[in-house]
């Protein structure tokens, strides 16, 4: 089999999943052997538009950026949508619920009017997008676990159950028991529970199950003392585009 | 009975723990909550717990656990045992011994589990009396708060020492081997049992305000009660937290882990639970359980009445750990049960307790996960997504399969699915397979070519009774891929001609093109002993079709049979059934003369993993073929 050609690709984010593929390290190099990078503007110079499988990172915010996507679908024939801000739109849709007029006037100053902006997006509000390695950042485990399954042919193995079956596994101590909020009851798994397993809570970063009961878990934080507002930061913080669109 | 100080016991614990040939489990504070887990010392031990989180199960049947190995060619082996050690567990509560005794026996029926009884066998569980009762438990209600059988040992806190129950020679041995100064008990210290034993009964705080007894028959008067069943779930987050703690639990997922190198891999399985969102959903996206209400409802008949009917236990031990961990709080047993007694009082309906159902367990050796090797030796495409795949066992056996049974088929590093056999018993050395395109596993598999590397376990289910049919006239309708199971059976009875009556076979898909076993099929109309009828849902312009046009029910008023003596054969995508069954009574069939092959997801093959659970039906083991006249009133099946 000839090795897939890979490419990796960075819009609105902080590369920090493109940091977590170069920290692979080891394992970075048996992949190596499975796939050819060329292109990773984190690890190397090099650059080549003929590739086969795209890893895409961070959130679309302008418009302009849609065309660099589409080229990008077009030279890919695997799109992956890797960490929050591409796969749910992530923390970036955090801006979509403010004036996007403010938002620029923020970050940019005076200059504002130089860069134009839109709501931020995830890749596949733009481009069809075949895998997605959710997470903020990414788990490098499951990131190696979808390229496994890009090249042996096979569907990636992305739960569709929430968080709390892995908590419930790892025999972690609810957080909410812990007097804590965590919104791990209608976020997607596949994280092996990291951060409850360290003692904090999840913050959805992985985004929401396919069929999240919203209202219920709306009235669980507020039931354990959070108020309103509170809960619905809550679920803006990574939710912000899912929560839009639903 | 005996009695050891709690010196002497702290100095057991310590002997046991310094025995390295041993595991010695333990619970230990997790923290403000309690988890059975490896003893470095006496001094972790807290037998003044109220509940752990998980239970003990989680030694016996882990959360991931190892099934078989495989390596790309080589083939599949089963994991080597090599790592179970004995292990002590100390400090298990009464409803968590009467749940591994629910273990037991479901992993038992059947076939027994190799990898759940090489660890359960290799145990020896050391019961603690209840000293703190959790505020969510019920065990007393349920008979699980005070026993006197399941265990090795039980010890009761006596102040500074402790009552020891002998209840096996294992745990007798082991108090020979390891403990000093094992008195027998005095007169005083069996009284002071028997009063702890008093207050334990008495210690629950939720309270239960009819007989447990009667559980089973009231959920029977409440299946129908659609409303009841919304109104508890409304809040339901399917999270699945009330089946993953539950001692009682034993549905499993099995998934493929692959090295990176793509060589080797294992497959392994993890726990799964029936109220998450895809627990029922099949690769081609049907889901048949897709509702929170009619997946939390089948949480409390599994437990209350489908493992009551077969085992004769209500599974549930009352730990009150579903309870203590819904968010929302509507997963308490106590609650819901008290709710539907008080509403079927208040309809006027009476309930007794259920008769004792006349339970025999059968065993009958073990669970084999491993998958024999076999090599695809043709590879026929028939239309866009299905292939025709003939298959030998690299032993040169036969599958020796009944018409409509099926097979578990592994494909290297992407897993396992349940496909129907499509060949007849009559063909002997190889088998074959109508695979449609439609998961990893079949989309995986339409790559692989002539000399490649499959696996295959079974043949599985009950398959057609072919001995039953002879004599008899023969209706088979067939919707799309239905024709792959059936054929098996059709060619059979092809083959035996003269055993069988009048044949005919109706045979829908959606349009030409998709037309499975084309020549094969089409060639039937050249023959004088079978009626044949097909039929396509439409025609596009630019395909040929000079047959009937319509689905597959257009095609009933056209033949004609005896119902008396015709059975129906029926297969095909699940919404097909209802208006197929609805036709053939209308041309007065007897119920039982209408006989159907049902799809579900078939993880394991053997009725445990719990994922192709119609009710009480499991369709991989009970199934897939099934008489209408006994599902029909079983409300999942159709």
């Amino acid at each position: 089999m000839k090795k897939p050609k890979v490419a990796f690709f960075d819009f609105a984010g902080c590369e920090g999943d493109q940091l977590q593929v170069a920290n692979l390290e080891e394992e970075l190099l048996t992949l190596l052997g499975q796939v050819e990078v060329v292109s990773f503007r984190e690890v190397m110079k090099e650059h080549s538009d003929h590739y086969d499988i795209a890893f895409i990172e961070g959130s679309c915010t302008r418009l302009h950026d849609e065309d660099r996507l589409k080229q990008i679908r077009k030279n890919a024939k695997i799109v992956v949508a890797i960490g929050s801000c591409a796969t749910i739109g992530g923390i970036n849709s955090l801006k979509n619920y403010q004036d996007l007029d403010d938002v620029r006037r923020t970050v940019y100053g005076e200059k504002a009017k130089l860069f134009d902006t839109y709501a931020a997006r995830p890749i596949d509000a733009v481009i069809p997008v075949d895998a997605y390695v959710h997470g903020c950042p990414i788990n490098k485990e499951e990131f190696l676990s979808v390229v496994k399954s890009l090249l042996l042919g096979k569907k990636p193995d992305i739960p569709n159950y929430p968080v709390c079956v892995e908590c419930k596994k790892n025999e972690n101590v609810c957080a909410f028991e812990r007097g804590q909020f965590c919104i791990g009851p209608v976020t997607r798994a596949g994280c092996n529970s990291c951060c409850v397993n360290e003692g904090t809570i999840c913050w959805g970063c992985r985004g929401l199950v396919d069929n999240p009961n919203e209202n219920s878990q709306k009235e669980v934080l507020i039931k354990y003392g959070l108020t309103v507002d509170d809960a619905i930061g809550k679920f803006r913080l990574y939710f912000g585009w899912q929560e839009r669109k639903r | 009975m005996r009695v050891i100080s709690k010196e002497d016991f702290t100095e057991f614990v310590n002997t046991l723990i310094k025995d390295k040939s041993l595991n010695v489990i333990g619970v230990k504070s997790k923290g403000d909550k309690f988890a059975f887990g490896p003893l470095e010392s006496a001094s972790e031990l807290r037998l003044d717990y109220d509940v752990t989180l998980l239970p003990p199960k989680k030694y016996f049947f882990p959360q991931r656990e190892t099934l078989v190995t495989y390596e790309v060619d080589k083939g599949f082996s089963a994991k080597s045992p090599a790592d179970v050690k004995p292990t002590v567990i100390i400090g298990v509560h009464p409803y968590d011994i009467v749940a591994l005794l629910h273990m037991d026996e479901i992993f038992r029926e059947t076939k027994s589990d190799p990898y759940y009884f090489e660890k359960r066998k290799a145990s020896i569980i050391i019961g603690v009396n209840i000293q703190k009762m959790s505020k969510w438990c019920f065990a007393p209600y349920m008979g699980c708060a005070i026993i006197d059988y399941g265990y090795d040992l039980m010890l009761t806190d006596l102040g500074n020492r402790y009552a020891i129950n002998i209840g096996h020679a294992k745990g007798e041995e082991l108090l020979m081997k390891y403990a000093k100064n094992v008195k027998d008990a005095l007169a005083r210290d069996i009284q002071l049992v028997g009063q702890k034993k008093q207050e334990i009964m008495n210690m629950a705080q939720q309270k239960f305000d009819f007989s447990t007894e009667l559980i089973p028959e009231l959920l029977s008067k409440t299946y129908g009660e659609s409303g009841f069943w919304e109104k508890h779930s409304e809040k339901c987050l399917a999270c699945g937290s009330c089946v993953l703690v539950c001692p009682t639990c034993y549905c499993f997922d099995v998934k493929e882990d692959a090295d990176l190198s793509l060589e080797y891999g294992e497959r392994i399985r993890t726990w799964d639970g029936c109220l998450l969102e895809d627990f029922a959903k099949i690769a081609s996206g049907e889901n048949f359980r897709p509702t929170r209400p009619t997946r939390y409802r089948h949480r409390y008949f599994k437990k209350g009445k489908y493992l009551f009917d077969r085992f004769g236990f209500i599974s549930c031990v009352g730990c009150g750990r579903c309870s203590s961990n819904c968010l929302p709080d509507i997963a308490n047993p106590v609650n819901l049960f008290n709710d539907m007694y008080h509403e079927t009082l208040n309809m006027g309906v009476q309930v007794a307790p259920a008769t004792e159902p006349e339970v025999e367990i059968q065993t009958e050796g073990s669970i084999d996960y491993v998958p024999k090797l076999a090599t695809i030796v043709k590879k026929v495409p028939m239309t866009a997504k299905e292939t025709l795949f003939e298959i030998k066992l690299d032993d040169g056996s036969n599958i020796g399969h009944k018409p409509g049974q099926f097979v578990e088929v592994s494909v290297f590093g992407v897993g396992e699915a349940p496909i129907s056999v499509s060949s007849s018993p009559t063909k002997k050395g190889m088998f074959e397979l109508c695979v449609r395109k439609v998961g990893s596993v079949t989309t995986k598999l339409h790559t692989l070519n002539v000399g490649d590397k499959v696996g295959v376990r079974g043949p599985f289910g009950n398959g057609f009774d072919a001995e039953f049919l002879k004599g008899k006239d023969l209706l088979f309708v067939a919707g799309g891929l239905g024709v792959a199971p059936l054929r098996s059976l059709f060619n059979y009875v092809l083959d035996n001609r003269k055993d069988y009556g009048r044949v005919i076979l109706l045979y829908g898909c959606k349009e030409p093109r998709e037309l499975l076993f084309g020549d094969e099929i089409l060639a039937l109309a050249n023959r004088d002993d079978v009626e044949f009828k097909p039929t396509v849902d439409w025609c596009p312009e630019n395909e040929v079709w000079d047959g009937n046009i319509g689905v597959i029910t257009t095609l009933i008023p056209q033949v004609t049979f005896d119902p008396g003596t015709t059975y129906a054969i029926v297969c095909g995508p699940p919404i097909m059934y209802k208006f197929v069954i609805a036709d053939l009574k209308g041309r007065k069939v007897p119920d039982d003369h209408i006989i159907l092959s049902l799809e579900r997801r078939m993880k394991c093959g053997v009725g445990k993993c719990g994922h192709c659970q119609i009710n009480q039906i499991y369709v991989c083991k009970d199934g897939p073929v099934f008489n209408y006249s006994k599902i029909k009133g079983v409300p999942e099946a159709l």
